[in-house]
């Protein structure tokens, strides 16, 4: 049996931030992904994700739990042997402007982590840094140009570029698409697609669109204030959601369709600071099904029906399936 | 009578490059529409279409060096393009409310909230201060801030992006106007908080009976909480009509795109077809402004277009528009 790519247990990040106060930005995750699999993270403002992505690729030091990426344990690795992993695990952000250096032109920008990382000539490099500008649409013409002189598409494509410069196995992609618009997302998405047909890359895709994690994912995780509360296959949370606010979530999702009917669970209130976590359940406090208990028992994942893991007190019962009114 | 009606409107920015020779970004070439009591408008487009531009160009906040040049404006009959400012400034105060695009740079940081609502109030409708007081709170719980009172004395940066885009609602409500613009008014919130204050809108509008123009590029929000949609492209509007007329028969090949391009039905494959550069405003081809990135450009697509009427409220600035099926296969971008 192939075995995954990146397996973390028990993972918890903490940010202390004066005054005592401690932000719990990353609660007892449990996770793995498979080589050429796409697991999308989706989950509101703070909810995690990023700080999750980052102490997976270490750029953030995890308080707790274990990381095992390519069946090694990297959770204690030193940050000199880390730096040797970055080749095998990149990191695509949300914001493309940013994410360059203003001052170096695109060519250098995708020849950088080659020369970091892969011992090859300057002519080989020269190839390879083309090979990829065309491998992600990026005509040869661009190379020249600075960061400034591109388009966000454009540029998002140049840090696709340097991520798979040195054909990681894992790919952490924050918002890749976020910042695009639609027709300049439905190209890199494409883009992205293609490439993990071909290097077989296991890609960690992080968004709150729930459109864009449903075209793109095979497994879906769930996160509320630090927590997945649900995963599974995409298809299978989708059409069944089993925990509560994965229902809310996805019912929130308006379909660019008129013709779609969508009867909303409009959740109460706002998620609560991960500084103060409420007890029990995280979500009880906005649960349209909470129950006493809520406020007491912390749920464990258990598997539905459906094949998810959800953690919810009231799926043996079933009770844990919100209502619907229909509206709109 | 027609609440507000844009006719034709052109806005640029005129300025002057290193030489001293004028340069003219037109940023709106034409933009026409209406909008009744009590109907929604949401206005679509990719960035730079001049969405909020149009906007600003219909309240009259425009900055040097956008400039309208020609077309008009009228709200409840009366022309705004050249009404003194004072007079512009109290219909703006008192009839048209505005909600702009990032919620935290319109709230002034160094007043608590409730006192921003009370000053607003004031200016415009003046009254005794605690008439002000008693409509603030009244807003805010009509906006779904909990508890008013104590969130009246709330400083800015005390407000998640949800509660500072209610308090912003709550800011345009408060001296009921008749037409509210929205500017990308859940971008950036949560889906779930997009959902509340999408149900709240939706709320007021009724109650109030107001006549909104929702400006966002989520095709989703348009999809469900708007009448009428009015698609953009380089300064124009190439395509209006009903949101069910609209999505179900896409007339303009830019809205087919763009439709086409949402998760629900975009296919893998075809996202070459959908992109592209966007027109350069300073530099805009004659006749069609499409005419570079479209499938179907002929010669024709050179000379100016018209708007054509492909159904009952349904126009398409397109040569081909109602018949892109049976176009000549001369196609200038194969
Ligand atoms: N360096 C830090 N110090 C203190 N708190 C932090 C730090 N980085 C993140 N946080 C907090 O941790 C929580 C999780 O943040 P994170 O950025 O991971 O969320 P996210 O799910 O990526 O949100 P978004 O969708 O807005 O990007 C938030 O409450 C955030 O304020
Ligand atoms: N000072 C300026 N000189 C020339 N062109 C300008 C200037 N300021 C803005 N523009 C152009 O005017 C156009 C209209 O901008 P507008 O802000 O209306 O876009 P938008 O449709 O609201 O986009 P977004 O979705 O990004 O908010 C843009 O193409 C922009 O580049
Ligand atoms: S455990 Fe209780 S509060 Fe938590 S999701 Fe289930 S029903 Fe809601
Ligand atoms: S007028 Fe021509 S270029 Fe413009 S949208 Fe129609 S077919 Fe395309
Ligand atoms: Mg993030
Ligand atoms: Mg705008």
């Amino acid at each position: 049996m192939t075995q995954p790519v990146l397996k973390i247990r028990n993972l918890s990040k903490r940010f202390p931030v004066g005054g005592g106060r401690v932000v719990h930005a990353v609660n007892c995750v449990d996770l793995s992904i498979m080589p050429g699999e796409t697991l999308g993270m989706v989950g509101e403002s703070g909810s995690g994700k990023s700080t999750l992505g980052r102490v997976i690729l270490r750029l953030l030091e995890p308080s707790e739990g274990s990381i095992e990426f390519d069946g090694q344990d990297i959770t204690q690795l030193p940050k000199g042997q880390i730096r040797r992993l970055r080749r095998d695990m990149q990191m695509v952000f949300q914001d493309p402007w940013s994410a360059l250096n203003p001052r170096m032109r695109i060519r250098d920008l995708i020849a950088e982590p080659i020369k970091l990382h892969v011992d090859l000539s300057r002519s080989e490099r020269d190839d390879r840094t083309e090979d990829l500008a065309r491998r992600v649409n990026l005509g040869s013409t661009y190379l020249n140009r600075y960061p400034a002189n591109l388009s966000g598409g454009q540029l998002q494509r140049a840090c696709i570029a340097r991520a798979i410069a040195t054909d990681p196995k894992l790919i952490v992609l924050d918002e890749p698409t976020s910042s695009l618009d639609l027709s300049v997302r439905a190209g890199i998405l494409e883009l992205l697609a293609e490439i993990r047909e071909e290097t077989k890359a296991a890609m960690l895709f992080i968004s709150h669109d729930l459109g864009t994690v449903r075209m793109i994912s095979d497994r879906i995780a769930v996160l509320y204030l630090g927590e997945v509360v649900e995963q599974g296959q995409t298809e299978a949370l989708f059409e069944t959601p089993a925990h509560p606010y994965t229902q809310a979530l996805l019912s929130a999702h308006l379909p660019a369709d008129p013709a779609f009917k969508v009867s909303r669970l409009v959740l109460e209130g706002e998620v609560p600071s991960p500084i103060a976590l409420p007890t029990g359940c995280k979500f009880h406090t906005r649960c349209p099904v909470a129950i006493a208990r809520c406020a007491r028992e912390v749920p464990q994942a258990i598997q539905v029906p459906s094949g998810q893991q959800a953690s919810c007190l009231r799926i043996p019962n079933g009770g844990n399936i919100i209502q619907r009114k229909e509206d709109v | 009578m027609t609440l507000l009606k844009v006719e034709d409107l052109h806005t640029h920015f005129i300025s002057r490059d290193l030489d001293n020779q004028i340069c003219i970004a037109k940023a709106l070439n034409g933009v026409s529409f209406s909008l009744e009591a009590g109907r929604v408008l949401g206005i679509v487009g990719e960035t730079g279409a001049g969405k909020s531009l149009t906007a600003q160009s219909i309240v009259g906040l425009l900055r040097p060096p956008a400039k309208i040049v020609a077309g008009s404006v009228r709200f409840e009959g009366r022309e705004l393009t050249d009404m003194p400012d004072a007079e512009l400034n109290r219909i703006r105060g008192n009839n048209i409310a505005m909600v702009v695009q990032n919620p935290r740079t319109s709230l002034d940081p160094l007043t608590r909230v409730g006192d921003q609502l009370v000053r607003l109030h004031q200016i415009h409708s003046g009254g005794p201060k605690t008439a002000s007081h008693k409509r603030a709170l009244e807003m805010m719980e009509a906006v779904g801030l909990p508890d008013p009172e104590s969130r009246a004395k709330s400083w800015p940066h005390e407000l998640s992006g949800g509660m500072a885009q209610r308090v912003l609602l709550a800011m345009a409500l408060m001296n009921s106007p008749k037409l509210l613009i929205a500017d990308e008014p859940t971008t950036g919130l949560d889906v779930t908080v997009q959902a509340q204050i999408l149900d709240l809108l939706r709320s007021l509008v009724a109650r109030f009976d107001m006549a909104t123009l929702i400006i966002t590029h989520d095709l989703g929000v348009v999809a469900h909480f708007c009448n009428d949609i009015a698609v953009m492209f380089g300064g124009s509007i190439v395509e209006t009509g009903s949101v069910r007329d609209v999505f179900a028969a896409p007339a303009h090949p830019y809205t087919r795109n763009l439709i086409a391009a949402t998760p629900e039905r975009f296919q893998m494959g075809r996202a070459k077809a959908l992109g592209g550069q966007p027109p350069d405003l300073y530099n805009l081809p004659s006749g069609c402004v499409l005419q570079s990135r479209c499938a179907y450009a002929t010669e024709l697509c050179q000379t100016t277009v018209r708007n054509a009427e492909v159904a009952e409220g349904h126009f398409a600035l397109c040569h081909y528009a109602g018949r892109l099926e049976e176009q000549p296969a001369v196609k200038i971008n194969a």
